[in-house]
């Protein structure tokens, strides 16, 4: 299928671009590496009335570190977080869960801002930011804001994000020193049936900052908030873990859709949760990936 | 350029040569190739960005170009297939394709073929497990993948002078 | 794979310079890779207008409605048709296999009062560019009133239904047939034990690369419709299309280029064919039509989805003494050309000897896109019910599946064996094919261990499956008795050429499976030329003979046969011309190196092109002799052949989740003698990797609320990446026909028949302790999950 028509604008600058989200009243759509916008387009799921390209617009594809917290432009394709040293060393997880992402061809092209705006419940990136805690800079015609990622993602493919408002930075904090990712798919480099990431820092045997990110198990990319607490702070033995596992998969409300059941869903969250953090617990030397 | 309006010029150099165009802004690249330039090698196979069958080189990046814009193409430099072969002579890595029996239809090739050449740059060869990595963005229907995995193998190979480690089947 | 050339029955003797049985590189390859082939799309004509089409989106609904006036006022919209105006311009389209005993079901391009599935065509637009057709469609009112629909298949044979086509039909029953020899009843009664279970097979998309797509035009002055299709079958179309439009075939040329993929998918004309060649006649203006993915879920034929209702029955030493089978297919909602899949009833006893048997089929109608001819085409569906109900039966009986399959399979003294159907099995070695496979995975040594978890937490099963793959037709008289509209031969034209070359015109088109070269070989071989020499002009009605078309792995058995024929017979002319310019006698030439010479004095000879050129020009022959040098021959095999093999998969199962790895699956095959051991390679690999597919996520579903299919998209529909798949081995066998020409076997088909069966059985041997049993594909995690649940539970 061919998209319906669409007036285009390739802005120059922010300034610019967010001045074309205002004179649009919310209908025009920023295009980024269009690796999720433009299959909806072309299936006529989506028909915004313009199209800002805002490849051109310098500035927004910058790495930078501010002291612990590490800033990715909007347009900092996946492709750089593949290869980038900096990301490689500071955010790990993201460096690790990129090869989950897309495929060659989509990584080339797709961008941190585009993702994390689609809001793929089952998205990688998503899962990424809101479990290192990240924090979403926006600005619009209104002025500019900061959105936590835990606030950001308000249901299915929905956002907190104002029709002509923009992404224009995310700022990653301090990653915690050990991290373990799963995901199960249906095929290579499918959207995830049930992903899982769990990060925390261990001193003298007791393990805390424990977050435990889900992914596809919900509306949204969800925090295991009730399994966190449990184990935040213990040394993290099979008991610990177990109990964790159980609440992770009761504070869940997983779809049934083509690729899963929810009651699959439910099972594999608690046997990923347990094995993700079984491998947490034996990686204090070093960051190991999980054996799926 | 900032204007606006429902046909745009853009330029583009396209297998080496210059060119100067007017677009449908909502044409997406692979259209572009096959209707407006003529260069029908690069296929059509989804227009979901799944398939692979409209891979292409754009700035020595392989991408779909069905969730490309033509007009995203102003000023890219941009590789197809029709540009691979050298002359009336296949190029090595499509001997190597031939060589291999990595084609049965065809209609993929073009997409696998794309995504090879770019692994040149990788500098080495790479192993069989991450050639399939790197071309699980293209789907082909009919070989079973096995003879263009191989076909791989052997062309990096060949390009990085080094044989392909051969890795006995489990 | 490592063959050896050997020769079967007529190969020439001069056997150092064979051709048949290497691995020559394709003839197809060189336009492929360099973006030069010329598929449907990539025909553009002059002033060409392009087509989309409005699809009704609801299982079952009545068309009260249609208004296309803002749709015709849109700028660049030409012609809007619906189904009132297409009923009056076509007949409905023809069926090429029909199911036997079945009634027809009249169908037409466009539905005009009701439609039956979701995908069905209602309106056609044409515009100047497809992206204007498409917003055209949204400008296009039509109301439904939806009506009660049913997508199940034993739900559609519930009195409640609704009747689909109550005009011919009293249920969604469209016929049943049945086959049998001896006495299954009473044997089953006698038996020592009897096993039974219904296996459910998964819809399944054939999902070619290049989906369907026409290009026509038609000039009215000469009544030609001059029609580019991605078809296996340019012939077939050609007939149908005639028969539709109402025009003499002698109007309609149909050409076939390149086609990418097909399957069993592009067998006949469809719907939009008729539609595209509809405007473009009206319009006196060439119209095109390029189904894109969307609508290719719909609207293109799907495959399989059947239910077998399997019972084995045997003795105590674990010999079969009876199997019956009731299977039954879904067609969807109307018929296509060809219907839904035939074959389990041939080889449903596959590879035993088991002498008292039934297999009834069944065919329903349900509001579903209609099921047509898919790789395999009944044989892969039936194999999975036999081959997962056998293994347990054997665990049953405390056998190893694998002395199971030993003690019942035919030897190959039994052969040729005819079937409770009524097929005739030729020669074949099928118990050498299981004990390569059983040998290759240690499956001896495996079977007397037990089943405990590795160090991973993996449980480690294998599972065996053994087929036999009907490829070719029986004969035309076997079509003819189930009113099929094709026949079983195949045909070909050679033509010299002045430039010293040979010409071949085949009606097979080209879609992957590698034709051009494999009749290139056969004509080079027979007839002493180069191969490099031989240019093959493939799917061209205009240019080739009449033939049948590229499907049910029948193409180089009868093919063979033409090209032998004709070959010899320019053959015999090149040696006559020869003998009168060399003076000497037939006999006492040879032909070599391009050039006929004596065998005594290499030294005196005449080159092809020159023989080539006295033959056109009528100078230089002999008396009495004909000018030109050209032989056209049609040939239908005696009998169809059988390929035969074992599969053996190796898996790793967790059993916490149901997931698993293959570690190994392991392909014994027989295809017979190889043309080309390349090309055989291809198709069995490829082949296996559809039917893998299939066995471990391919599924098309519908909502059984809503009745629309729920993952009719590129990105919801699971066919294998690269990664997905694993390794294979491939091992074989090579026992030449006697019933073929060269001792060739079909070999397009067989790789989709075993993989479900070996993959269910080896889930199932690894979970034994748990009480495991799975009747139903595709073998996901969450099924085995829930399998193990249910064990346990039991």
């Amino acid at each position: 299928m061919k998209a319906s028509d669409f007036i285009y604008h390739r802005p120059g600058s922010v300034d610019e671009a967010i001045a074309l989200l205002g004179d649009y009243g919310g209908s025009a759509r920023i295009l980024a590496g269009g690796q999720s916008l433009m299959p909806m387009m072309n299936l006529r799921l989506w028909r915004p009335s313009a199209l800002i390209d805002i490849g051109r617009v310098s500035g927004l594809d910058q790495i930078e570190e501010r002291g612990d917290v590490t800033v990715l432009g909007a347009l900092v394709r996946y492709h750089t977080i593949e290869h980038d040293p900096l990301i490689a060393r500071r955010l790990p997880l993201l460096a690790h869960m990129i090869r989950y992402v897309g495929d060659r061809q989509v990584r080339n092209r797709g961008s941190v801002g585009g993702s994390l705006v689609q809001a793929d419940p089952t998205g990688e990136m998503p899962l990424a930011a809101l479990t290192l805690g990240a924090v979403a800079h926006v600005r619009g015609p209104n002025g500019a804001r900061q959105i936590p990622l835990e606030e950001f993602f308000l249901g299915s493919y929905a956002t907190a994000l104002e029709n002509e408002e923009m992404l224009l930075e995310v700022h990653y904090p301090r990653h915690p020193d050990h991290f373990i990712f799963a995901e199960v798919n249906r095929r290579h480099n499918d959207f995830a049936v049930v992903s899982v990431a769990v990060l925390g820092d261990c001193s003298d045997g007791i393990w805390r900052n424990l977050r435990i990110g889900l992914g596809g198990v919900d509306e949204t990319p969800v925090l295991a908030r009730a399994a966190m607490d449990l184990v935040e702070g213990t040394a993290l033995d099979c008991a610990d873990i177990a109990k964790a596992a159980a609440g992770a998969a009761a504070e869940i409300s997983p779809p049934s859709d083509i690729r899963a059941s929810d009651e699959y869903r439910r099972h594999l969250t608690e046997i990923h949760v347990g094995r993700a953090l079984r491998a947490l617990a034996d990686c204090t030397t070093e960051n190991k990936e999980a054996l799926l | 350029m900032t204007a606006s309006t429902n046909r745009v010029e853009i330029s583009l150099e396209i297998n080496g040569r210059t060119i100067t165009q007017s677009v449908p802004v909502r044409m997406h690249a692979a259209d572009f190739l096959r209707q407006t330039l003529g260069l029908t090698g690069t296929h059509i196979g989804c227009e979901q960005g799944v398939c692979g069958m409209c891979t292409i080189s754009v700035d020595d990046r392989v991408v779909k170009s069905c969730l490309l814009l033509a007009v995203q193409l102003d000023g890219a430099r941009v590789r197809t297939v029709e540009a691979l072969s050298d002359g009336d002579r296949l190029s090595l890595l499509q001997e190597a394709f031939k060589r291999h029996h990595a084609l049965q239809c065809g209609f993929c090739t073009p997409g696998f073929l794309a995504v090879a050449k770019s692994l040149e740059a990788w500098g080495r060869v790479l192993t069989r497990a991450e050639i399939r990595d790197e071309i699980s963005g293209v789907l082909c229907r009919c070989t079973g993948y096995e003879g263009i995995v191989r076909a791989i193998e052997d062309y990096l190979g060949a390009v990085h002078g080094m044989s392909a480690q051969t890795e006995v089947p489990a | 794979m490592n063959f050896q050339v050997t020769a079967g029955v007529d190969m020439p003797a001069d056997t150092d310079r064979a051709i048949i049985g290497r691995s020559v590189p394709r003839k197809e390859d060189d336009r492929l890779l360099r973006g030069g082939g010329l598929f449907a799309d990539d025909v553009t004509l002059a002033h060409q207008l392009e087509m989309a089409v409005a699809r009704c989106p609801f299982p079952h609904a009545r068309i009260l409605r249609v208004d296309t006036t803002a749709a015709e006022a849109l700028p660049g919209v030409v012609q809007v048709l619906d189904g009132r105006r297409v009923a009056e311009l076509s007949e409905p389209l023809t069926v090429l296999r029909p199911v036997p005993g079945a009634p027809s079901l009249p169908y037409y391009a466009l539905a005009r009062d009701r439609a039956t599935h979701e995908g069905q065509p209602v309106v056609s637009v044409v515009a100047v560019t497809r992206a204007i057709a498409e917003d055209a469609l949204e400008l296009i009112e039509i109301e439904y009133e939806p009506i009660p629909h049913v997508t199940d298949m034993t739900a559609t044979l519930e009195p409640d239904a609704p009747v689909l086509h109550p005009d011919v039909l009293e249920s969604n029953l469209m016929a049943s047939n049945v086959d049998r020899a001896g006495e299954p009843e009473a044997q089953r009664d006698a038996a020592h034990a009897v096993l039974a279970d219904r296996f459910v097979v998964n819809r399944v998309a054939p999902l070619p690369m290049e989906t369907r797509g026409i290009v026509v035009s038609w000039r009215s002055g000469a009544r030609a419709l001059d029609v580019r299709s991605s078809t296996q079958v340019p012939h077939l179309v050609r007939k149908q299309l005639a028969e539709s439009l109402r025009l003499d075939e002698s109007s309609i040329r149909v050409v076939a280029s390149d086609v990418g993929g097909a399957y069993g998918l592009k067998l006949g004309a469809f719907p939009e064919d008729i539609l595209a060649c509809l405007h473009a006649m009206l319009l006196e203006r060439p119209v095109k039509w390029i189904e894109d993915r969307m609508e290719y879920f719909r609207a293109s034929t799907h495959g399989r989805e059947a239910f077998h209702d399997m019972m084995i029955a045997a003795d105590k030493d674990g010999r079969i003494t009876s199997i019956m089978n009731e299977y039954t297919t879904d067609i969807g909602g109307w018929n296509s050309p060809f219907g839904s899949s035939q074959l389990s009833s041939v080889t449903f006893t596959g590879p035993y000897r088991v002498a008292d048997a039934q297999v009834k089929r069944n065919v329903v109608l349900t509001n579903k896109t209609p099921v047509g001819a898919y790789r395999g085409y009944g044989q892969p569906e039936v194999n999975f019910a036999r081959e997962v109900l056998l293994d347990r039966l054997a665990r049953r009986l405390n056998k190893s599946p694998l002395e199971m399959r030993r003690l019942n399979m035919l030897r190959p003294e039994d052969l040729p064996w005819t079937t409770p159907s009524r097929a005739i099995y030729d020669n074949g070695d099928y118990l050498r094919t299981l004990e390569m496979a059983a040998t290759a995975v240690d499956y001896e040594r495996h079977w007397a261990a037990s089943r405990k978890p590795r160090g991973d937490g993996r449980i480690v099963g294998i599972g065996l499956s053994s087929f036999v793959e009907r490829t070719g037709y029986a004969s035309a008289r076997f079509l003819a008795n189930r009113g099929s509209q094709f026949g079983a031969h195949e045909s070909v034209t050679l033509r010299v050429n002045r430039s010293g070359g040979v010409d071949l015109y085949t009606g097979v088109s080209t879609f992957g499976q590698g034709s051009e070269t494999a009749f290139a070989q056969i004509c080079a071989q027979v007839l002493g030329i180069d191969y490099d020499f031989v240019r093959v002009h493939a799917g061209d009605t205009g240019a080739s003979p009449l033939n049948t078309g590229a499907f049910a792995s029948r193409t180089l058995i009868a093919a063979a046969g033409a090209l032998k024929e004709a070959a010899e017979a320019i053959r015999d002319k090149v040696l006559v011309i020869a003998a009168m310019a060399l003076e000497a006698e037939t006999d006492a030439l040879e032909i070599r190196d391009m050039a006929v010479c004596l065998k005594a004095d290499q030294g005196r000879s005449i080159s092809f092109k020159d023989i080539f050129n006295r033959a056109i020009t009528g100078q230089g022959i002999p008396e009495g002799i004909a000018p030109g040098l050209e032989a056209t021959a049609h040939f239908e095999p005696r009998s169809a052949s059988f390929s035969f093999g074992t599969a053996a998969a190796v898996v790793a199962v967790d059993p916490a989740t149901g997931d698993f790895e293959i570690e190994r699956f392991v392909m014994v095959h027989d295809c017979g003698v190889p043309v080309n051991p390349l090309l055989v390679e291809g198709q069995v690999r490829g082949a296996l990797v559809q039917g893998l597919g299939a066995a471990l996520d391919e599924e098309l579903r519908y909502d059984p609320e809503t009745g629309q299919l729920m993952n009719g998209s590129m990105m919801d529909y699971f066919a294998p990446m690269a990664s997905d798949v694993p390794p294979i081995e491939l091992l074989h066998t090579e026992v030449p026909s006697d019933v073929t020409p060269f001792g060739v076997r079909g070999v397009g088909e067989v790789g989709t028949i075993p993989p479900a069966a070996a993959l269910t059985n080896a889930v199932c041997d690894a979970l034994v302790d748990f009480g495991v049993e799975i009747s139903q594909m595709p073998l996901t995690p969450e099924r085995i999950w829930r399998a193990i649940r249910a064990g346990a539970a039991s």
